[in-house]
């Protein structure tokens, strides 16, 4: 299971260039506070993650980030408005239960928002569907439907209309092709596996 | 915190003090304050003592100390055993030792018994050399600030230049939170557990029905009670009624059910038949857990000074650094250390929420800060708890390498 690692490092330099130096940063769904890390070293940011699990909590603070144990909207609603540069949702925005509140709050605690996730209008993805009328699995949901945490698959089509629907700007867009590597040169919604946005209001 | 938390280790071939991760037989050590100590309440007490204890060994740049701050019944005795024939070690004993969590191969580490209290430091019960008599409720007003203020002057002696981490839990945590504010260049760690920035209604609340159940005692002579004396009824009571809150439901539930006293000694049928047919009202020891709560309130009278404990009830009451600096934010201001709180699902003394508003705060303030929250169902205790996962997360913030940015205040 390298694969999901390779992709992880993909993801971070990407964000990673995204984020600008000596700012404040909040990682929604830090996990064990590796991006955080690569911030912290490479950029220098004031780091803070929110995760649900006290092991991940444990994994941060042994490492030396700095983390929240708790409901990430209750987090983001302890601060006041633009307390952080950035906040970054990697991964988390298909997780939650309501993606739209959560944006919403990180666009109030923050000046910018990068979200990444993976793209379910993947042509892959689409035959999954279309072919086998199954569950689409791969490096990242790599388990059946029964053991997934609530998903809500989203694609780089729903994700604009929804920008444009609430009014947020996009600053900037990567797609990435199925191997999460190759720039994805036209029609991200069939040819990107991957997709990242930065947003704002 | 409760006295059976910490349960002797079964009889093995070798005695417990002599684990090789126990810091095996320590010695009490008392430090008296060379000037007169003046209190937050401006009066001052001559020869005030600390009684402490130290594991470990301070390091040539004097900057390996990490201070325990122990809750409202603890003492200083955190680690280590007396005598061989102590029956229990000290009371975090299961923290602190070579190789345990808190690491007393590279840690230097203290714990004093603080002033106000009963266990050798200078408290209502001390003689006051002035008239010979115990100072009883003559002795001065006492704050957690006091307690701060008091043990900063025992680090000065001690020669510590740098606190490394200051932990404590409930009162400890308060404690812990002051020194980080008020020595912010001293303190460079900070590990709160089940405590709160602000004593709520309902913990005063708790406090004040321990107090009256002193006070009422006819016994308690307005404090100036003999020193084999005094409301030990009363005093009994209110660590009864204490006890429980360090509990929760489900811990006193799987602990002791509606197990009875009968029921141990009769045989099922006979006892089922007495709580169906009661031929006369029986006030007398039913269940287990009341069994269990007198044993507690008896074995506090023999430890615990009455008047000590409506001292240090009080202390906590007033303890509110939302109101003392203005906002919490305020108070987390000067703070240089690095924090980690931690709160526990079960403990509805000072619930997580009242933890995590803490962290939140230190956050707010610029401050680097996490919060944890383990699951339990132990309740206030639970930060004295015997967890595998409580010591990883306490080892890994001790332990790693410190940061170089120290202030993130943008």
């Amino acid at each position: 299971m390298t694969q999901p690692v390779e992709k992880r490092t993909v993801d971070m330099q990407i964000i990673g260039d995204w984020v600008e130096p000596h700012t404040r940063v909040l990682d929604l769904g830090c996990g064990r506070g590796e991006l955080l890390d690569y911030l912290v070293q490479t950029k220098h940011v004031s780091a803070l993650g929110v995760d649900l699990d006290f092991a991940k909590i444990t994994a941060c603070v042994h490492r030396g980030v700095p983390a929240y144990q708790g409901d990430m909207i209750s987090c983001m609603a302890s601060f006041p408005a633009r307390h952080f540069d950035r906040v970054i949702c990697s991964r988390t925005v298909q997780e939650l239960h309501a993606p739209a509140t959560v944006i919403a709050e990180a666009l109030r605690v923050a000046r910018s928002v990068t979200v990444g996730f993976v793209n379910h209008g993947f042509w892959k993805n689409r035959l999954d569907l279309l072919m086998r009328g199954r569950k689409a699995r791969n490096a990242v949901y790599t388990t059946a439907w029964a053991e997934s945490r609530p998903a809500n698959p989203v694609s780089v089509a729903d994700f604009e209309d929804f920008c444009a629907a609430e009014g947020i700007r996009i600053t900037r867009r990567a797609h990435l092709l199925g191997d999460w590597k190759t720039p994805c040169p036209a029609l991200p919604n069939l040819l990107a596996g991957y997709a990242l946005y930065d947003l704002t209001r | 915190m409760t006295d059976e938390t910490q349960a002797p280790a079964a009889p093995a071939s070798a005695p417990p003090y002599l684990a090789a991760d126990d810091v095996g037989l320590v010695a009490r050590q008392d430090f008296v304050c060379p000037r007169p100590f003046t209190f937050k309440n401006g009066q001052e007490l001559t020869g005030l003592t600390l009684r402490y204890e130290t594991y470990g060994t301070l390091n040539s740049t004097r900057d390996n100390a990490v201070l325990i701050c122990h809750a409202l019944s603890g003492n200083h005795h955190a680690a280590g055993w007396h005598t061989p024939a102590d029956k229990k070690p000290g009371w975090w004993n299961n923290l602190i030792g070579p190789g345990k969590a808190v690491d007393t191969r590279r840690f230097f580490v203290i714990c004093a018994n603080v002033p106000g209290g009963c266990s050798g430091s200078t408290g209502p019960s001390s003689i006051n050399p002035v008239t010979g008599e115990a100072y009883g409720l003559r002795f001065p007003a006492l704050t957690i600030l006091d307690m701060v203020r008091a043990q900063k002057l025992l680090l000065d002696h001690l020669g510590v230049a740098e606190l490394h981490t200051v932990i404590g839990g409930s009162m400890g945590g308060m404690t812990a939170m002051l020194f980080a504010i008020e020595f912010p260049r001293l303190t460079r760690r900070l590990l709160a557990m089940a405590t709160t920035a602000r004593e709520g209604a309902q913990a005063i609340a708790f406090n004040e029905v321990g107090r009256q159940a002193i006070m009422q005692d006819p016994a308690w002579l307005n404090g100036d009670y003999a020193r084999e004396g005094g409301p030990r009824v009363g005093l009994a009571i209110a660590r009864m009624m204490a006890h429980i809150t360090y509990l929760s439901d489900a811990s006193m539930e799987r602990k002791f059910g509606r197990r009875t006293i009968q029921s141990r000694e009769q045989s099922p049928q006979l006892s089922a038949e007495l709580a169906q047919q009661p031929t006369t009202a029986d006030f007398n020891l039913q269940f287990e857990v009341e069994s269990y709560l007198r044993h507690q309130g008896q074995t506090f009278i023999n430890r615990f000074d009455a008047n000590s404990y409506l001292y240090i009830t009080r202390a906590l009451d007033q303890f509110d650094l939302d109101h003392a600096y203005g906002s919490l934010e305020k108070a987390f201001a000067p703070v240089l250390a690095e924090s980690l709180v931690v709160g526990f699902t079960s403990d509805w003394l000072f619930p997580p929420e009242q933890n995590r508003q803490i962290a939140q705060a230190l956050l707010r303030a610029g401050k680097r800060a996490s919060y944890a929250e383990l699951a339990t169902d132990l309740g206030h205790d639970s930060f004295l708890l015997e967890s595998e996962e409580l010591y990883a997360l306490i080892r890994g913030f001790l332990e790693r390498a410190p940061t170089q940015t120290l202030d993130f205040t943008i």
